[in-house]
């Protein structure tokens, strides 16, 4: 078996442990239940509100691994279920005795438990698909007749990283929409050997629509009936030709973006750890991060390592009340814009408006809906990721500010020392930006930046950390990666930077860059600030040797 | 033949969504969306767009076979395959279920190891 599997067992297990103790109350409560069915007259009222529970059970135990339980339950059900669907229930009084004893005798069966599900893992397909279908890759189709430009355009599109794939035709794209769905269409709406309403009679088909995919078109003119005729067909972008590849890289990047965003961390703080897990299931199903803290005390440790969205707390806890505890979390001068939200029975207004005072944010009373609660939570988190984004996030690149990137190392730093991983920081920085910036604008300049954010953006993993740590100085942090690794990565960069191609005025021209690389395996003693200035020393002597280059700082 | 990613999985119960959805996402490897109930699922079903959805028969509320009705009403979702789930396995409820436009019957309880493949299996048979 896998790690995986392994795991996955162990999660299995135990799910199952969880299962069998609230079954065991469940199972209690039906016990009382079916007694009543001996004193009762009318027992249909009784055997109603026992068929569905035990339909439950029945449905549920063996997943658990708990099968004679789902079986006797099963039994049960439709001995019940036979009853209910009389006129007229009438049992004797031995038959109610009998089933009585034999619901009681249900909880015996969460003894015996099946063989733990760990050999069914062994035979089990693994995982099969990814979100794009490419190993992880983003696929962008495009449309273009001009064949060598086509080719061109697509090598471009590779060197950032995506997964291109060139079309020359729209019935082609109509044809490969039936069993593909790329993340992005980029297109010219104009061709000369089809039909004017080719493009159109692609995007209206049902096919094409329930692939819900972005679509940009790049047309070679400008005015308004084109572009017009981009909007009322639903165009996510509008892009003109001759093509501007890291600008168009920046719009498909920004479009998936929005639509791929990760999602929201929200931190559950509640004793009550079935309600907790209740919060979770209904948030985790909207798609959103849930951690469930059941000890207060750790709530500063647990928002510093999760870096929740939003916290939602229970008013009334045994030790400590929801407003002490927002109290302490607001005392953190950075945390005094995470949102807090009370979910609580409490009716009493006025109690309610004295928990907002100690810095909470809303007052959710119970009981709730789940979607109201999803509502509730969703926006808030998404308000504060907003601002947390303009906060923390360089508007120009999308990457983390100067100061932000520094915590990172920190953290990383912190984090590398307790696992023992090597962690590896790299400072780059563009070859000569002042002339670029004096010789086509500042526009340009950025565009030029833009471009290398995205690259580094595509070519990195998630867990790696990016800034952009000055004008055209950027810094990476690569945890858990040593040196050859790191070096090989930057290498690529630096090799896919060299050749795109920016524009100017119909003038092309490209840039370099040039990096350095400190690694914690160099300098095992180091703090932050000390990395830092090993990865500046290797860049300047990257810079030194020439530039374009890589390269390693050596400890002496 | 397209391959199946992205499952809705519509369920009342909390154990059997943890075990469903680690069963769908972490074994089958497919993009999987639990709902709590049919009006949560009508309301989710057109914007996760998926490829198949797996319907619990008996919820409070609005139950799998009223859920399925409602379903089939809204244009997206008129064609995509649905797999009721329960512990009612009787040959003729069986057929009932089917003869209501669903694609099959998933016995509960289900073997959690197991569950993708059947339902995968469901799915390539689908589209024999």
């Amino acid at each position: 078996m896998t790690d995986v599997q392994i795991n996955l067992a162990a999660e299995l297990a135990r799910i199952g442990e969880d299962y069998a103790q609230r079954v065991r109350g469940e199972l209690a409560e039906l016990t009382q239940l079916a007694a009543r069915l001996e004193s009762e007259v009318d027992v249909r009222p009784f055997l109603e509100r026992l068929h569905p529970r035990l339909h439950r059970i029945a449905g549920s135990g063996g997943s658990f691994g708990f099968k004679t339980l789902s079986k006797a339950a099963r039994d049960l059900e439709v001995e019940a279920n036979g009853w209910l669907s009389q006129d007229a229930v009438t049992l004797d009084l031995a038959q109610r005795r009998r089933f009585a004893k034999e619901v009681a005798a249900l909880a015996n069966r969460l003894t015996q438990r099946e063989a733990a599900p760990t050999q069914a893992v062994a035979q089990a397909p693994s995982a099969k698909t990814t979100v794009s279908g490419n190993g992880g890759k983003v696929a962008v189709w495009l449309v273009e007749d001009e064949i060598p430009l086509g080719e061109h355009i697509v090598h471009l599109l590779g060197q950032f990283g995506y997964q291109p794939r060139l079309y020359t035709r729209f019935d082609a794209v109509a044809a490969a929409v039936q069993d593909e769905c790329p993340d992005c269409l980029v297109m010219d709406p104009r061709f000369t050997e089809e039909d004017l309403g080719a493009v159109e009679a692609l995007m209206a088909s049902p096919s094409f629509q329930a692939l819900n995919c972005p679509v940009i078109f790049v047309s070679a003119s400008g005015d308004f009936p084109s572009r017009m005729r981009a909007a009322r067909l639903g165009a996510d972008g509008f892009m003109l030709k001759p093509l501007d590849i890291p600008r168009l890289v920046d719009r498909i990047g920004r479009i998936l973006e929005e639509r791929h965003a990760a999602p929201y961390r929200i931190l559950v703080v509640d004793d009550d750890l079935d309600l907790a897990e209740h919060l979770r299931l209904v948030l985790s199903a909207d798609g959103m991060d849930v951690e469930v803290l059941s000890e207060p005390e750790q709530v500063i440790e647990a928002v510093a390592t999760f870096h929740p969205e939003l916290v939602l707390m229970d008013m009334h806890m045994p030790d400590y009340s929801g407003p002490e505890l927002a109290t302490v979390i607001r005392h953190h001068d950075d945390l005094l814009g995470l949102p807090i939200v009370y979910l609580s029975a409490e009716q009493d207004r006025k109690k309610q408006i004295q928990a907002l005072r100690s810095g909470a944010d809303d007052f959710l009373t119970k009981p709730i809906s789940d979607a109201e609660l999803v509502a509730a939570v969703r926006v808030r988190a998404a308000r504060f990721r907003q601002l947390a984004n303009l906060m923390t996030k360089d508007s120009l690149t999308g990457l983390l500010k100067h100061a932000h990137i520094k915590e990172g190392i920190v953290r990383e730093l912190a984090r590398a020392q307790r696992t023992d991983h090597p962690l590896a920081v790299a400072m780059l920085d563009i070859d000569h930006f002042k002339q670029v910036n004096d010789s086509y604008g500042h526009a340009v300049g950025d565009r030029v930046i833009m471009a290398l954010a995205h690259l580094l953006k595509q070519r990195l993993r998630k867990s790696d950390g990016i800034g952009r740590y000055g004008g055209e100085e950027f810094v990476v942090i690569l945890p858990d990666c040593n040196l050859q690794v790191a070096q090989s990565v930057l290498e690529d960069i630096r090799a896919r930077f060299e050749v795109l191609p920016f524009l100017h005025n119909d003038h092309e021209f490209r840039c370099t860059l040039s990096a350095g690389i400190a690694s914690t395996l160099e300098y095992p003693d180091a703090d932050d600030g000390q990395l830092l200035i090993a990865a500046d020393q290797a860049l300047y002597a990257a810079k030194h040797a020439g530039r374009n280059r890589v390269h390693v700082s050596q400890s002496m | 033949m397209s391959e199946l990613q992205r499952v809705l999985c519509v369920e009342d119960e909390p154990d059997i969504q943890t075990v469903a959805k680690i069963a769908l996402e972490a074994v089958g490897g497919f993009t999987v969306k639990i709902c709590s109930s049919g009006e949560e699922a009508l309301a989710a079903a057109e914007d996760f767009d998926p490829d198949m959805i797996l319907l619990d028969v008996m919820m409070p509320g609005m139950d799998g076979p009223s859920t399925l009705a409602a379903l089939r009403q809204r244009p997206a979702l008129a064609q995509t395959p649905v797999v009721f789930m329960t512990a009612k396995v009787q040959p003729q409820e069986v057929a009932q279920f089917k003869s209501l436009g669903a694609l099959d019957v998933i016995p509960k309880p289900f073997e959690p190891m197991q569950l993708a493949n059947q339902v995968r299996a469901l799915w390539d048979e689908s589209y024999d």
